[in-house]
């Protein structure tokens, strides 16, 4: 369970996230929707203890982010602007990261192959294309056998087979009890995979609950996105 | 935190620019020895053709070098964005930092073994004294001088948030701003970072700007704890 209250986070005069309060609860794949620079990163950053809120409380099960001892047992995470060092490989990333937190060398192993990255894994990782970077990335946050997922645009840059694999995998993880928070942009994607869905716009929550509920009224979760944010749509 | 010291020692083992930066300095450090020892290339200064060996500057060259494998495990935190994985894997700064910089420290003081034997062998060999008490105490003072000068570079590198900076900064303190300063500042210069270690090596340039080898080691290591703590400060404190 992820519970995020009361949140605010300024930089300058400018509130990134102004006290913002939602619950994403287990079992469910809840979609985290904005437009660009609607604080979505920023809370994530939060929640994961990389940034400090101004105000407000992220909460892992009740508990911060920085109180948990192994935290990659606990939640998976794929950010923006979060990766490996170009130079190195691509398996030497994944080891640190389990050493760091107790997880068995195996795992590594694994988690290379199921994002089909097995047969490439002594690669440097700047020999890597956008998608099997952001597979390595998606293989980061499953080391732990996580039973939370934190996931920004974690589809960009793979392709079909990819993306598929990726909803398949984040419905499963949601079938068998676990928390998945979901950042996308693409919205018949998030209209695909999403349980919940939380809108956030210019720093505040916009609107919050089941993907249905969001979208009544509206042909489409794209059409409902443009109304519940303001933005007028394609155009610029 | 041993889990953390075994992960931090896994990413400075598997960086390239670990091992380019330690066979170039068993290399440069050889060839130098070498150098000093058969006397027959002479360097031109300002007070005539001198040997290799008196030319305290290019003496301790291969040790900006050898700085590059501590300043690459700090500055690569922000190449990529690994900071925020480190970060994720390891919530707890101070712990983590710490985990950080004693792998980094332990590093630098085993890789200054094979970075500068070598050399010295090769030059004290030469020269017939490898069993004097000088070869010992020019042991230990490279042995201190390496690790410290490498610690310094590592929290800079945390300060400016890569690793490019610091190595051109301390590149150019010593060929630039301490050659300009000399004259008018002796007193200031040698309280450099280059001048310190030159002091704490015996190789001082000048006599205005020379310390006592216990001094040098004294200024030394307040500049690598200066930065080693603000780089600790930075951490805790700054987002990422």
């Amino acid at each position: 369970m992820i519970e995020v209250a009361h949140l605010t986070k300024r930089y300058g005069a400018k509130a990134a996230v102004d006290d913002i309060s939602f619950t994403v609860p287990p079992g469910r794949v809840t979609g985290f929707l904005g437009p660009n620079g609607a604080g979505k990163s920023t809370t994530l950053r939060i929640l994961l203890g990389l940034d400090r809120p101004d105000a407000g409380t992220a909460l892992i099960d009740g508990r911060p982010y920085r109180e948990l001892r192994f935290p990659l047992r606990r939640v998976g995470a794929l950010l923006d602007g979060a990766g490996p060092v170009p130079e190195r490989r691509a398996i030497d990333h994944l080891t640190w990261i389990a050493q760091s937190n107790r997880i068995p060398r195996r795992r590594v192993h694994e988690v290379l192959d199921a994002v089909g990255l097995g047969a490439v894994a002594r690669q440097r990782v700047k020999k890597y294309s956008l998608g099997m970077g952001q597979r390595l990335g998606l293989a980061a946050a499953l080391l732990g056998d996580p039973e939370i997922l934190v996931l920004d645009e974690p589809v960009n840059g793979l392709d079909p087979d990819g993306i598929r694999w990726v909803r398949t995998f984040l419905r499963d993880h949601a079938a068998r009890g676990r928390t998945v928070l979901l950042s996308s942009h693409l919205m018949t994607e998030m209209a695909d995979t999403a349980d919940e869905v939380i809108v956030i716009a210019r720093g505040r929550i916009a609107a919050h609950g089941p993907l249905d509920e969001i979208t009544a009224g509206h042909p489409s979760l794209e059409s409902a996105f443009f109304a519940l944010t303001g933005d007028q749509g394609p155009g610029w | 935190m041993r889990a953390l010291l075994s992960a931090e020692l896994t990413k400075i083992r598997t960086l390239p620019a670990t091992w380019i930066a330690l066979t170039l300095t068993v290399v440069t450090n050889t060839v130098l020895g070498a150098l000093a020892a058969i006397d027959t290339v002479r360097i031109t200064t300002a007070n005539g053709e001198v040997a290799v060996d008196q030319v305290g500057t290019l003496m301790l060259a291969p040790a900006y070098i050898f700085v590059a494998i501590a300043v690459h495990a700090a500055g690569t935190e922000y190449h990529g964005g690994q900071l925020r994985v480190s970060l994720a894997a390891a919530p707890d700064r101070t712990r983590w930092f710490g985990a950080k910089l004693t792998v980094a420290a332990a590093v630098a003081l085993l890789a200054a073994i094979p970075a500068v034997l070598p050399g010295l062998l090769v030059q004290h060999g030469a020269a017939g004294d490898l069993a004097s008490g000088r070869t010992a105490t020019d042991l230990l003072a490279l042995l201190a001088a390496y690790p410290l000068l490498s610690l310094l570079g590592f929290g800079f590198a945390f300060l400016t948030r890569g690793p490019v900076t610091p190595l051109t900064v301390l590149l150019i303190l010593p060929v630039l701003v301490s050659t300009t300063l000399i004259g008018l500042f002796p007193q200031v210069v040698r309280l450099l970072p280059h001048e310190a270690t030159l002091s704490l090596l015996g190789r001082a340039a000048d006599p205005a700007t020379a310390l006592g080898r216990g001094a040098g080691l004294l200024v030394l290591t307040g500049w690598a704890v200066l930065l080693v703590g603000i780089a600790w400060a930075l951490i805790v404190h700054r987002d990422t």
